[in-house]
């Protein structure tokens, strides 16, 4: 591994570690006998994405039209205990790039897209007890690491649909606002970046938010 | 204490240092104008061939450095390449004459190929007369010394730096093959040419290489290509966004559409052939077996292009390697085996029995086998051993072991042990 990816790894290890041990020596959790309440929170969004970082157009392309905007789709489920660090997993898919153009003539089209798989932690900036009247806990930021799935299509001559994995990260904010007891609606922010593939994109999704369990 | 601020800065640090760090060692170098020989004649050529003690840059590239000439052919032209190899970080000098100047002059660059440092050169040839350094003019009398002397410098900045080397002994004369990984040396160690690529092939023989092992894999449409990974990946292309196997795609939608890392195509295995046979004075090739499939259109490549080199009157060995069992299937699979030389990767039995191979090629780390290369050699057969980068070994098996050549991704490094055996 190289020693920034390394660094980095641990820094994620560092910054979860020191906010859910944070979160566990809070005065409610002391002073409480009994532990929860937990829930299973379900998130489904969609929204619009924007790929962030170089991409490689053939030079062969000619009249080449690129665009760097998808329609990304996200399901989450995570653990929500009762402290601060939520965990739990994360997948979609979302448009990373495409474009085309003309070679000799005959038209040829690219389209890369990918599926994320990651292990997310999540924690909301505030905690407060009872109603969520605070903005800061209403806010969250998350982050998570994991396997992206990348996939092409290309379109010339014949049609080859490929997929290689890419290992990668993930970082966001978001902000969700109740709708009923169990549902919210929130808005967020987030950075892809499957690292090792070298595609990153910026993502503003809006969510549904559905504790499906709680006990 | 909020310790929001020191998660938030620390998410954007993360942010800042989480991107990849990317090495590289543009060569500030673009080759000489004018091709040709310049001043060095043949005869000026062949005496400046040696071994040279360093006294002036010996701090930065050891005390002894092989000076030899190679060539590359273009067309109707052929432009003379002096390099200069030495035992440090596996470095090597590629240097031209300046036919431009009225003396024995050079210039080029040179590169460390266990790091990314570079930089411009330039020389005179003089020769030492009764103590006094006077030009060189191909005439030398008893008791004169050769003398390349010089300047360098990093990157693009005008060399300013002192490199001195005095003509010390002759090369080493023992035949050896010097056999260059994937057409010439990998990617990764931030060659100017792409590996697998025509351009590292006629830079080879620069590199201290006299043959190259070439990758060979099919195109969908059954185009013998060359590329070593199963896939396609960042590693040796450019960002194009297309992935996975290479076997995927037809050779039209490669050579349209997909560059290797420094801009070149990928070649087919004619292109790559056409090149060693043609520009290059390299005398041996080694065809890599990474495809699955029939061997008989390889077979049919490889006689096309020894007869190509034959009718150039160019001795050049191309021979088939057989890596595996399932290699060995596909060779067993020919219709007709004749006029196909072939190189033997597996055990002696099976060299010896089942295939009969004139050359036999096992893995360095099975170690000098010094009984079996001798039994294999005492039969007439060649043996080399792969793929050896380590610096140590690569000097240890020169001087003390028995084999034919090695196949190393350091052609330079080893260029400079076999050179300065004695």
């Amino acid at each position: 591994m190289q020693p920034r990816i390394r660094i980095l790894y641990w820094l994620i290890a560092w910054l979860f570690g020191s906010l859910g041990a944070r979160a566990q020596q809070s005065e409610i959790d002391s002073l409480l006998s009994q532990r929860g309440p937990y829930a299973i929170v379900v998130t489904a969004g969609t929204g619009l994405s924007y790929y962030s970082t170089h991409l490689g157009v053939p030079p062969t392309l000619e009249a080449a039209r690129v665009s760097r905007f998808g329609f990304p789709g996200t399901i989450r489920v995570m653990w929500y205990p009762d402290h601060r660090l939520r965990v739990g997993l994360e997948t979609g898919w979302t448009t990373l790039y495409s474009y085309r153009g003309f070679i000799a003539g005959e038209r040829s089209q690219v389209y890369v897209s990918t599926t994320p798989i990651l292990l997310m932690f999540a924690m909301p900036l505030g905690w407060l007890t009872g109603t969520e009247r605070s903005f800061a806990r209403r806010m969250s930021i998350m982050g998570g690491t994991g396997v992206y799935i990348v996939r092409s299509r290309l379109n010339y001559g014949n049609i080859v649909n490929a997929s290689t994995y890419s290992t990668g990260w993930m970082a966001g904010a978001s902000y969700a606002q109740p709708v009923g007891r169990r549902f919210r609606a929130a808005v967020e922010l987030k950075w892809y970046d499957a690292v090792a593939s070298e595609n990153a994109a910026f993502v503003a999704e809006v969510h549904l938010v559905w504790r499906a369990f709680s006990w | 204490m909020k310790l929001y601020p020191i998660w938030l800065i620390s998410l954007a640090w993360l942010l800042v240092v989480g991107c990849r760090q990317i090495y590289e060692a543009p060569v500030p170098y673009t080759g000489p104008d004018i091709p040709g020989a310049g001043k060095f004649t043949t005869s000026i050529r062949q005496s400046m061939e040696g071994v040279y003690s360093v006294t002036d840059g010996s701090d930065r590239f050891g005390d002894q450095m092989v000076v030899k000439w190679t060539y590359l052919r273009e067309g109707n032209d052929t432009t003379y390449y002096l390099s200069m190899f030495a035992g440090t970080d596996a470095t090597y000098f590629s240097l031209a004459g300046q036919p431009q100047v009225d003396s024995l002059a050079l210039a080029g660059y040179w590169r460390k190929l266990s790091n990314t440092e570079t930089g411009l050169a330039e020389f005179a040839v003089q020769m030492k007369h009764n103590g006094q350094l006077q030009n060189y003019a191909g005439r030398l009398a008893t008791g004169d010394t050769l003398v390349i002397s010089g300047l360098y410098n990093d990157d693009k900045a005008k060399p300013t730096r002192r490199l001195t080397l005095t003509y010390n002994r002759p090369l080493n004369p023992e035949p050896f093959a010097i056999l260059a990984h994937r057409s010439g040396g990998r990617t990764s160690d931030l060659l100017p040419s792409s590996e697998n690529s025509v351009e590292i092939i006629k830079l080879a023989s620069r590199l201290g290489a006299t043959g190259i092992e070439i990758d060979v894999r099919y195109t969908k449409d059954g185009v013998p290509i060359l590329y070593h990974d199963n896939n396609l990946n960042l590693r040796l292309i450019q960002k194009n966004g297309l992935n996975g196997p290479i076997e995927d795609y037809t050779y039209k939608q490669l050579t349209n559409l997909v560059r290797l890392i420094n801009g070149e195509k990928i070649p087919t295995l004619e292109e790559a052939l056409e090149a060693v046979v043609v520009n290059t004075p390299l005398s041996f090739v080694w065809l890599d077996t990474k495809y699955i499939g029939p061997m008989a259109p390889i077979q049919a490549i490889q006689r096309k292009y020894r007869e190509r080199a034959a009718q150039l009157g160019r001795n050049v060995q191309i021979v088939i390697g057989i890596p595996s069992t399932e290699a060995l299937a596909s060779y067993e699979a020919l219709a007709d085996k004749t006029n196909t030389p072939i190189l033997s990767e597996l055990d002696t039995a099976i060299t010896r029995t089942t295939l009969n191979s004139p050359i036999w090629a096992p893995r360095w780390t099975l170690g000098p086998q010094i009984d079996e290369v001798r039994a294999m050699q005492k039969e007439g057969r060649t043996v080399f051993v792969w793929t050896l980068d380590e610096p140590q070994f690569i000097r240890e098996f020169i001087n003390e072991s028995r084999f034919d050549g090695i196949l190393s991704n350091y052609s330079t490094l080893v260029a400079y042990h076999h050179y300065t055996k004695q």
